[in-house]
């Protein structure tokens, strides 16, 4: 039978272990104090018109304290001609008619949390009189940034130095329902762009319901025989009209052409959102012919 | 006699270690478990200023650059939910300010300042990925990386005037971010 392998040490090589160990417990405390953050939960808050209240919760992990304002802005997921999203936060000049900018209001909106401590922030809606039914939408924006920040002074009379202060905005969407609710998706084109490598699947989705379609939306790279050469997904969430792009990579193989893209959206299987929030609505699913 | 075996040590080494660098992502999934009632399961947003942008002292008349790649780089990291989409915006200051105002020193961003790294690295010597992007229009179809999360680097230059007014200058770099799947 193997022995184990053991190494006596000596009571000064012991002292000098645990002291090591020490240094790493402190390296510890010291990485989470520089990497530690505001942190904001959940990451998107739902409102009703049965329940005009809810909450944010933010805790500061880290050892200094932190200073947090909210803020509003509208903005939503947007795309360019190639399925890139953006999301434009706008303060003003608001004409979106499912803004809920300037009806939703938050408690408090400055505040200083306390080292390793959390706050609580609530939202009330005061929506207008009237409103058509469906979802109505505005971003949370979470500003924080240390409560006391130092300038470094000049050693010398001549010298100039610099301070930058990095302020973290977090941006948070926060939905407004009331009434008859429906989710519908429609794909009103497609494009297909063959590069070297892999292809690039564009779908143009047009919102046809009155909240935002929140999904899943699925290419898989298919050749002759419908044998899956790739596939990939991407999270989807479409407001009102939104172009996306999914990637396939073509891999080099026994696969028949010609080469085709199955294109597949549902909304379910998002468990990265609480299924009493979901709105479900249709799935769709479309074959694409890759011409090469 | 104190014995001790090899592998306990390596074992307590490797724990250590470990909760040294994983510190900030078992926080954050505490953070999700407490969330309200409504709350969802995505793993929340979380920007962090890991270093501030660094010019160091510097003197009249001499013009001071940081690349994105260099030490002394501004590092914000994104935590969230891994491969999730998000939008990144960065608001930049034209100029520094002293305290009382009365002198102000002109900061630039070239259009290579940037850069966005997706792996979990956060050290701007090493970055990969996204790199010499516009600060001013950061590349759309980032993603929060595999290991969940995102770092993003930015150089800048100052340019103090023959007849700066020595003291300490201030301005504020801004980084908003979103999921853009939910």
């Amino acid at each position: 039978m193997k022995k184990k392998n053991r190494i006596p040490i000596s009571e000064k090589s012991h002292n000098s272990l645990w002291g090591f160990f020490v240094f790493l417990l402190m390296f510890a405390a010291s990485v989470s104090q520089v990497t530690a953050g505001v942190l904001v939960a959940p990451s998107v808050i739902v409102l009703n018109d049965r329940s005009k209240t809810g909450r944010m919760n933010l805790q500061n992990p880290s050892n200094s304290p932190k200073e947090v304002s909210i803020s509003f802005s509208y903005g939503i997921p947007e795309s360019d001609s190639l399925g890139n999203v953006s999301i434009f936060l706008r303060d003003t000049a608001i004409t979106y008619p499912n803004s809920s900018l300037g009806w939703i209001k938050a408690f408090p909106r400055k505040l200083i949390i306390p080292p390793n401590g959390s706050q609580v922030v609530r939202f009330i809606a005061r929506p207008p009189k009237g409103l058509e039914d469906g979802e109505y939408w505005v971003r949370v924006v979470v500003e924080s940034q240390e409560g006391i920040t130092s300038i470094p002074t000049a050693t010398d009379e001549e010298q100039i130095t610099t301070k930058l202060n990095m302020i973290m905005r977090t941006a948070i969407m926060l939905k407004y329902r009331t009434g008859e609710l429906i989710a519908a998706l429609e794909i009103k084109g497609s494009e297909l762009i063959v590069k070297d490598e892999s292809v690039d699947v564009i779908v143009d989705f047009g919102n046809k319901g009155n909240v935002s379609y929140v999904g899943l939306f699925e290419c898989r790279l298919l050749d002759a025989d419908n044998k899956e050469i790739s596939k990939n997904h991407i999270q989807l969430a479409v407001y009102r009209d939104l172009k996306r792009k999914v990637s396939l990579p073509i891999k080099a193989g026994n696969f028949k052409r010609p080469y085709s893209v199955a294109v597949s959206v549902t909304n379910k299987g998002r468990n990265d959102i609480p299924t009493n929030e979901m709105i479900f609505g249709n799935d769709l699913s479309t074959l694409l012919s890759l011409n090469e | 006699m104190c014995k001790l075996n090899k592998n306990v040590l390596l074992i307590l080494a490797l724990f250590v270690m470990m909760i040294a660098v994983g510190t900030p992502t078992a926080v954050q999934a505490q953070d999700v478990a407490a969330g309200s009632a409504t709350a969802t399961v995505q793993t929340p947003l979380t920007v962090t200023a890991t270093a501030a942008l660094v010019f160091g002292t510097i003197f009249q008349g001499v013009a001071s650059s940081v690349a994105e790649v260099d030490a002394a780089a501004g590092v914000f990291t994104i935590t969230g939910q891994a491969t999730s989409g998000i939008s990144i915006y960065l608001q930049l200051p034209d100029y520094m300010s002293t305290a009382t105002g009365d002198d102000r020193m002109v900061i630039t961003f070239s259009t290579t300042d940037c850069g966005v790294d997706t792996s979990a690295n956060v050290d701007p010597t090493a970055a990969s990925g996204y790199l010499n992007q516009n600060p001013y229009n950061l590349p759309t179809g980032v993603v929060i990386g595999g290991a969940g999360q995102t770092g993003l680097f930015l150089g800048g230059s100052v340019n103090p005037s023959v007849d700066q007014t020595a003291g300490a200058y201030t301005a504020d770099i801004i980084l908003t971010v979103a999921y853009n799947g939910a």
